[in-house]
C-alpha cells in the first residue's frame, strides 16, 4: 500500500497560496497546487472541467508530486488530436530539462463536488492498472474561491480494482467483492510542503496582511451554495429513484421467470415419473436456459457510483453547514458585544 | 303500360307487376335484362297499393317458395327463405298490429315445424340428406321452435281445427281479390282456386312470345300495337275479374278505359315517329312501362267528355304516383301533371278534399325530385314547395271539417263533398318537418359570405311562419305527439336569435324613430315567454326523451344568450345531462356543446369567471371546438374518414347563421384562464408539483414566449398572452391596454349585445386579480403595506382592497395580517425561502427513494408487493409461515420417528 503524503505541515491560514512542494533540493515542486489553480482559472468556467496530469515519484512509502502539466483544451476542430503523443512529448521534453517526469496520476477540477462519475472510475482505473501508485487530484474551486482550499486526493480501492479487472458489475459480483459506496473510494491524505525559504515568506505575508484579507472566509451568505447543492443532490436523487425502480422490475421479473422455471421442472418430473411407471423412456433433458433467459440485468454500478456521488454531496453539505453554524454563531455573539 | 289504366283495384296492379316480372325476362339482350330486371323488381315494391295488401303478398309469396322448397325437401333454401319471411313479417308489423296475425301465416308456422319434426324423427331420411341440408335442418328447427314461441296461442287455435282456419283464409284471400293466388302463377300452391288456375297457363305464353317477337323487332310500331292489343285483351280479362270483386267504380272505369284507349293509341301514332328517334332502348322499355309516355299526353289528361268526379280524380292521381320513384320518370313532369290534376279538379268543384290530397302528392313529389340525400333543393323548387304548403294549409285552415292523419287508410279516406267531414291520409307535419330539413340542407349549401345566403336567409321568416301556422292548427287538432313535434320546430327557430326587441324594451331605450316594422314587431310576444311556453308543454306532455332533451337544451342556450345566468345554470343542472350526453345521438350532442358554449358565455358575461372557464374548459381544451360545435370539419387525413362518413358529418353542421363566433370563444376563454391562472401561478411559484388550471393557456404563453421577437400584439391570442405578461407582474393597466382596445373591440367584445357592461365588468376584474398576483408575487418584499397605497395603485376603492386582502388572508393565501388603525397589511413572512422550498422538494423526492427501495427489500423479502399493501401481504406472508411450520413439524416428526428408531436401535 502506498501513502500519499505530499509532506510538511501547513501554513496556519492555508489559503490558496500555499503551494505544494516536495522537500528534494531539485524540485521547483510549489507549482502543482499553483499549476492547478491557475489552469482552472484560466480555462474552465462554470461547470466545465479540466484536466491534466501529474508528474512525480515514490520516495519510502510518500508519494511526491512535484510537478504538473495541463491537457489542452479540446475543440471541436482538432479532432484527430493524439492526447497520448502529447502526453510523451511532454514528458519527454521535461526530462530534458531534467524535471520528474515519472506520471503519477492526474488531476481534475470539479463544479460543486460532483466528480463521482463513470468516466472519472474509468480512467482511474486505467491509470491505476498502468502506473500502480497513481492518485487523482480533486480540485474544486468554488470551494476555495470561499476560503479554503479544496484539495483531495483519491485512489481506488483494490476491491474495485478488482471487480473493475473482472468486468463484473452484476449485483452478485458486487456482492461478492462486499463493495458499498463507501469503500470505492479511498482518500489519500494530502501534506502540502513548501520550501523553507517560502514558508519564511508565506509568514512574513501572513504577518502583513490587514484583517480585510480574510473576510472571505468570514461570508455569512449560505443560501445560493447550499441551494445549488440541493439542487444537484436532488438531480441524483431522482437518479437513484429510477435506478431503483429499474432494479425493482428487473427482480419482479426475474423471480415470475424462476417461477415458471420451477413450474416446469416439476411438470417435467411429474411426466417423467408417469412415464416411468408406464415403462417408457424419460423425457430428454432440455436446457433450462435457453426455454428461460434471464432478463437483462441492469448493470449495478451506476447505483454505486450515484450512491458515491451523493454521499459526497452530504459531506460537503454537512462540512459547508457547521463551517457555518460557526460562523453564524460567532457573527451573533459579536452582534451581541456590539449591541 | 296502358293496362295502368285498368287499376280499378290494387290487386290488378299486382298483377301487371308480376307479369311485367315475366315480360323482360323473356326478352332484350343480356345487358339490359339485368338492368331491368333489377328494376323491375324495385317497381313491384314502389307500386302504390293499400299496404295491407303488398305486406300480406310478399309473405305469400315467401309462404309460396317454402312451400315448394318443403316439398322437394330443400332445407337449406327454407332456412332462407324463412329468414325473409320472418324479416318481412316484422316489417309488416304495423299492419299485423292492426289487422291480427294472418291465419296463412300461422298455417305456415304450424305446418313447417310439424314438417320439420317429421323430418327430424326420419332418421333414415336425415342420414340420406346431404351435409348442408341437414345443417340448414337443425338450424331452422332450432330457430322455427323459438320463433313460435310467440305465436303459441294462434298455433294452438290452428292446431284445433285446421280445416276452419283454413277455409277461412281462403275465403279471406277470396274476398280481398285474386291476387294471392294469382301470383301463384308457377303452381300448386296453397289455395289453388279454379277460375284462377286458368289464368297463369293463358297469359304468361303468348305475352311472352309475343314480347320475344316485339324484342326482335323493336323500332318497328307494329310492337306497340301488339302490346296494346295483348294489354287490350289482358285488361278486359282483369276488367271483369274486378267486376266480381268490386263495385260501380271498377266498372266505369272500365268504361272510361276503354275510351281513353282508342284516342290514345291514335296520338301515340303520331308521337311515335319522333320519340323512337329520341329514346334509348331503355326509354322504350319505360314507355312500354307507362311512366313517360302517360307525362307526354298531359294535356289530354281526360279524354273529352269524361264526367270528371272524385273516384276518376283519384284513379288518375294513383296512375301518377306510380310512376313515382321509378328510374326514367321525369319527376319534373310528374310535378307538371300533379299540378295539371290540381287544377283540374278545382275547375270541376270537386271539393277540398281531392284538393289536399293532391296538394300532398305534390308536396311529396316536390320532396322526391331529388334523387339522394345530400343535394339540396333548386330555389324555384323550393319557392314552389313553401308555396304549396302555405296554400295547403290556407284550405286547411279555411275548412275545419277536414281530417288527416297518417293513421287514416286509403280505402277509408272520404274525399267526395258530402255532410261527412273529410278525411283525407297524410301528414302535414311530415311535409312542414321535411321542409324545414330542406331549409337546412339549403342554408348548409350555400356560401355563408355570399349575396345569395342572405337572400335564402330571408324564407326562414317564412319558414317560421308556415311553422307558427301549423302550430295554431296543430293546437286545435292535433295529437299531444304531434304538438310536441312542431313545438320542438319552432323552439329550434328560436333559441339561438337575440331578442333585441325586448333587450331595447329592457335597456329603456325606446327606438327614437319608431317605424311600423317596429311597432309591429314590438306587438309580438316575448320569444322568452315564448320559449318559455313551448318548453314547458313539452317537458310536461312529451314522451320522447329525445324532444325534451332537445327542448331543454334550447330552453338553457335561450336562457344563456339572454344573460338569464342563473336560470340557464339551475336548469343545466336539474337536467343531469351531463351524465348521459355522450350516449345521445351526434345533432343533440352537437346541441349540448353550443348549449354549454352560450352558457359559459353567458356566466363570463355576468363576471362568473370560474363558472365560464369550467364550461367552456371540455370544448377548447380538445382543440377540436370547431368540429365539436358543428361548424366546419377540421382537415383530417382520409385514414380517418372516409369520404362516407364526410358525407354524413357534412349534413350534421349548424347553418351559419346559427354559428357562435370561435374567436369569440377562444378569447373569452382565453382571458377567463388568464384571470384564474396568473393569480395561482404567482401563489405556487415554488410548489414542486404545481398543477395547470388551463393546459390551452399554458401552451399560449409558452408559444408566445418561443417567439424570437417581439412585436406588439396583432392577433387576439397574442393580445392576451402579453396581457398575461402585464398581469404577472401586476402591471393593471397594460394588461387593461392588451385586453380592452380598439382591436380587440373589434373582434370579440363588441359582438356582445351588452359589450359596455362587459367590459367594465372586465376591467374590474383584471385589477382585482392584478392586486391579487401583486401580493402574491411581491409580498416577501414588503414589512407591510398600505391599503390605500393599495386602493391607489390598482384603483380600487379601499373597502374592496380591504375585502380581497381579508379573503386572501382567511384562505391562508397571504400570511399576512390587517392593522385597523393604520390601514396597513404587515406581511408576516412565514414562506418558505427558496432554500427551505428545495429542502422540501429534496424530502419529498426522498420519501419516493425510500419508497422504492422498501419495494426492493420486499421483494427480497418473498412478498410480492409494494410497500403499502404490505399488511394484505403479511396475512399471505404468515400463511406461508404457517405452512412453513408444518412443514417444519412433519419433518420434526420424521426427525423423531428416526430419533425413535435410532432410540430403538441402541436399546437393542
Amino acid at each position: 500500500t502506498l501513502h500519499l503524503k505530499c509532506a510538511s505541515e501547513k501554513p496556519p491560514f492555508g489559503g490558496p497560496c500555499s503551494t505544494n512542494t516536495l522537500p528534494l533540493p531539485l524540485s521547483q515542486q510549489k507549482w502543482v497546487v499553483m499549476k492547478i489553480i491557475k489552469h482552472y482559472q484560466e480555462e474552465g468556467q462554470g461547470s466545465e472541467v479540466v484536466q491534466g496530469v501529474l508528474l512525480g515519484l515514490v520516495v519510502e512509502d510518500r508519494l511526491e508530486i512535484t510537478n504538473c502539466f495541463p491537457f489542452p483544451q479540446h475543440t471541436e476542430d482538432d479532432a484527430d488530436f493524439d492526447e497520448v503523443q502529447y502526453q510523451m512529448e511532454m514528458m519527454r521534453s521535461l526530462r530534458h530539462v531534467n524535471i520528474d517526469h515519472l506520471h503519477v496520476g492526474w488531476y481534475q477540477s470539479t463544479f460543486y463536488g460532483s466528480f463521482v462519475s463513470r468516466a472519472l472510475l474509468d480512467s482511474q482505473f486505467s491509470y491505476q492498472h498502468a502506473i500502480e501508485e497513481s492518485v487523482v487530484l480533486i480540485y474544486d474551486p468554488i470551494k476555495t474561491a470561499q476560503g479554503s482550499l479544496s484539495l483531495k486526493a483519491y485512489r481506488l480501492t483494490p476491491k474495485l480494482m478488482e471487480i473493475c479487472k473482472e468486468k463484473d458489475f452484476s449485483t452478485e459480483g458486487l456482492k461478492k467483492a462486499s463493495v458499498g459506496y463507501e469503500n470505492m473510494f479511498e482518500e489519500v491524505p494530502i501534506v502540502i510542503r513548501n520550501s523553507h525559504l517560502i514558508n519564511v515568506l508565506l509568514w512574513e505575508l501572513e504577518d502583513k496582511s490587514t484583517v480585510a484579507d480574510k473576510h472571505e472566509l468570514l461570508n455569512l451568505s449560505s443560501g445560493s451554495h447550499l441551494e445549488k447543492c440541493l439542487q444537484m443532490l436532488m438531480d441524483r436523487v431522482d437518479e437513484m429513484s429510477q435506478d431503483i425502480v429499474k432494479y425493482n422490475n428487473y427482480s419482479r421479473s426475474l423471480s415470475k421467470q424462476q417461477q415458471q422455471k420451477h413450474q416446469y421442472v416439476q411438470r417435467r418430473q411429474q411426466e417423467n415419473a408417469q412415464r416411468q411407471s408406464r415403462g417408457e423412456p424419460p423425457l430428454p433433458e432440455e436446457d433450462l436456459t435457453k426455454l428461460f433467459k434471464p432478463p437483462q440485468a441492469p448493470p449495478r454500478m451506476d447505483s454505486l457510483l450515484i450512491a458515491g456521488q451523493i454521499n459526497t454531496y452530504c459531506q460537503t453539505v454537512k462540512e459547508f453547514t457547521s463551517q457555518n453554524l460557526g460562523k453564524l454563531f460567532m457573527a451573533e455573539a459579536l452582534q451581541g458585544q456590539g449591541s | 303500360m296502358s293496362r295502368f289504366f285498368a287499376t280499378g283495384s290494387d290487386s290488378e296492379s299486382e298483377e301487371s307487376s308480376s307479369a311485367e316480372e315475366i315480360t323482360p325476362k323473356a326478352t332484350g339482350t343480356a345487358f339490359n335484362k339485368n338492368l331491368l330486371l333489377s328494376d323491375d323488381e324495385e317497381d313491384t315494391k314502389r307500386v302504390v297499393r293499400s299496404a295491407k295488401d303488398k305486406r300480406f303478398e310478399e309473405l305469400t309469396n315467401l309462404i309460396k317458395t317454402i312451400r315448394n322448397a318443403m316439398k322437394i325437401r330443400d332445407m337449406a333454401k327454407c332456412l332462407e327463405e324463412f329468414e325473409q319471411l320472418c324479416r318481412a313479417f316484422l316489417k309488416s308489423k304495423a299492419i299485423v298490429d292492426k289487422e291480427g296475425v294472418p291465419p296463412f301465416y300461422i298455417r305456415l308456422l304450424a305446418d313447417l315445424e310439424d314438417y320439420l319434426n317429421q323430418l327430424w324423427e326420419d332418421k333414415e331420411g336425415k342420414k340420406k340428406m346431404n351435409k348442408n341440408n341437414a345443417k340448414a335442418l337443425s338450424s331452422l328447427r332450432q330457430k322455427i321452435r323459438k320463433y313460435n314461441r310467440d305465436f303459441e296461442t294462434e298455433i294452438a287455435n290452428y292446431k284445433e281445427n285446421p280445416e276452419q282456419s283454413a277455409e277461412e283464409e281462403e275465403e279471406k284471400e277470396e274476398a280481398e281479390s285474386g291476387s294471392y293466388s294469382e301470383s301463384e302463377d308457377d303452381g300448386e300452391g296453397v289455395t289453388a282456386k279454379s277460375f284462377m288456375k286458368k289464368k297463369p297457363a293463358a297469359e304468361p305464353a303468348p305475352e311472352a312470345s309475343k314480347f320475344l317477337k316485339g324484342a326482335a323487332d323493336d323500332e318497328s310500331e307494329s310492337d306497340d300495337d301488339d302490346d296494346d292489343e295483348i294489354w287490350g285483351s289482358d285488361s278486359t280479362d282483369s276488367g271483369s275479374e274486378s267486376e266480381d270483386n268490386e263495385g260501380n267504380a271498377a266498372s266505369l272505369a272500365l268504361a272510361f278505359l276503354k275510351k281513353l284507349r282508342r284516342s290514345k293509341r291514335k296520338e301515340r301514332a303520331e308521337e311515335e315517329a319522333e320519340e323512337e328517334g329520341l329514346e334509348q332502348e331503355g326509354g322504350e322499355w319505360e314507355k312500354v312501362k307507362g311512366g313517360v309516355p302517360l307525362v307526354k299526353e298531359k294535356p289530354k289528361m281526360f279524354a273529352k267528355g269524361t264526367e270528371i268526379n272524385i273516384p276518376v280524380v283519384v284513379k288518375k292521381l294513383n296512375e301518377i304516383l306510380q310512376a313515382r320513384g321509378k328510374k326514367g320518370t321525369d319527376r319534373a313532369a310528374q310535378i307538371e301533371l300533379l299540378h295539371a290534376l290540381a287544377a283540374i279538379s278545382e275547375e270541376n268543384n270537386l271539393g277540398q278534399g281531392i284538393m289536399v290530397k293532391i296538394k300532398f302528392n305534390i308536396i311529396a313529389s316536390l320532396y322526391d325530385y331529388n334523387p339522394n340525400l345530400a343535394t339540396f333543393m333548386k330555389p324555384d323548387m323550393w319557392k314552389k314547395c313553401l308555396d304549396c304548403i302555405d296554400e295547403l294549409l290556407d284550405i286547411l285552415f279555411e275548412n275545419s271539417n277536414i281530417f288527416i292523419g297518417e293513421n287514416i287508410a286509403e280505402d277509408s279516406e272520404s274525399l267526395a263533398v258530402s255532410d261527412q267531414p273529410f278525411r283525407v291520409r297524410g301528414c302535414i307535419l311530415t311535409l312542414v318537418e321535411r321542409m324545414d330539413e330542406e331549409f337546412t340542407k339549403i342554408m348548409q349549401n350555400t356560401d355563408p359570405h355570399s349575396q345569395e345566403y342572405v337572400d335564402n336567409l330571408k324564407d326562414e321568416g317564412r319558414v317560421c311562419n308556415i311553422i307558427d301556422r301549423l302550430l295554431q292548427y296543430l293546437e286545435n287538432k292535433g295529437s299531444t305527439e304531434e304538438v310536441c313535434r312542431v313545438y320542438l320546430r319552432r323552439i329550434m327557430h328560436t333559441y339561438y336569435k337575440f331578442d333585441y326587441k325586448t333587450h331595447r324594451r329592457c335597456m329603456g331605450i325606446q327606438g327614437e324613430s319608431k317605424s311600423e316594422q317596429d311597432q309591429e314587431e314590438s306587438e309580438g310576444e316575448d320569444s322568452a315567454i315564448i320559449m318559455d311556453r313551448l318548453c314547458k308543454f313539452i317537458y310536461a306532455k312529451d314522451r320522447t326523451d329525445r324532444i325534451r332533451t332537445c327542448a331543454i337544451l334550447c330552453h338553457i342556450y335561450h336562457h344563456a344568450l339572454h344573460s338569464r345566468w342563473y336560470q340557464a345554470r339551475d336548469l343545466m343542472l336539474m337536467s343531469h345531462l351531463q351524465d348521459n350526453i355522450q350516449h345521445a345521438d351526434p345533432p343533440v350532442q352537437i346541441l349540448y356543446n353550443r348549449t354549454m358554449v352560450q352558457l359559459g358565455i353567458c356566466a363570463f358575461r355576468q363576471g362568473m369567471i370560474k363558472d365560464a372557464h369550467n364550461a367552456l374548459l371540455d370544448i377548447q381544451s380538445s382543440g377540436r371546438a370547431k368540429e365539436l360545435l358543428g361548424q366546419g370539419l377540421l382537415m383530417r387525413n382520409m385514414q380517418e374518414r372516409n369520404a362516407e362518413q364526410e358525407k354524413i358529418e357534412k349534413r350534421r353542421q349548424v347553418p351559419f347563421h346559427m354559428h357562435i363566433n370561435l374567436e369569440l370563444l377562444e378569447c373569452v376563454y382565453l382571458v377567463s384562464a388568464m384571470l384564474l391562472e396568473i393569480p395561482y401561478m404567482a401563489a405556487h411559484e415554488f410548489d414542486a408539483r404545481r398543477r395547470m388550471i388551463s393546459k390551452q393557456f399554458h401552451h399560449q404563453l409558452r408559444v408566445g414566449e418561443r417567439q424570437p421577437l417581439l412585436g406588439p400584439p396583432e392577433s387576439m391570442r397574442e393580445h392576451v398572452v402579453a396581457a398575461s405578461k402585464a398581469m404577472k407582474m401586476g402591471d393593471w393597466r397594460t394588461c387593461h391596454s392588451f385586453i380592452i382596445n380598439e382591436k380587440m373591440n373589434s373582434k370579440v367584445w363588441d359582438l356582445f349585445p351588452e359589450a359596455q357592461r362587459v367590459r367594465e365588468m372586465l376591467v374590474r376584474k383584471i385589477q382585482e386579480e392584478s392586486l391579487r398576483t401583486y401580493l402574491f408575487t411581491y409580498s416577501s418584499v414588503y414589512d407591510s403595506i398600505s391599503m390605500e397605497t393599495l386602493a391607489e395603485m390598482f384603483q380600487l376603492e379601499l373597502p374592496t382592497v380591504h375585502s380581497i386582502i381579508s379573503k386572501m388572508i382567511i384562505n391562508e393565501e397571504l400570511m399576512a395580517s390587517l392593522d385597523q388603525p393604520t390601514q396597513t397589511v404587515v406581511m408576516h413572512r412565514t414562506e418558505p425561502t427558496s432554500l427551505q422550498n428545495m429542502a422540501l422538494q429534496l424530502a419529498e423526492k426522498l420519501g419516493g427513494l425510500v419508497e422504492n427501495n422498501e419495494r426492493v427489500f420486499d421483494l427480497k423479502q418473498g412478498v410480492y408487493g409494494s410497500y403499502f399493501n404490505r399488511d394484505q401481504k403479511g396475512g399471505y406472508q404468515q400463511k406461508q409461515g404457517y405452512q412453513r411450520d408444518q412443514k417444519g413439524g412433519y419433518q420434526q416428526k420424521q426427525g423423531y420417528r428416526g430419533g425413535y428408531r435410532s432410540q430403538n436401535q441402541s436399546s437393542y
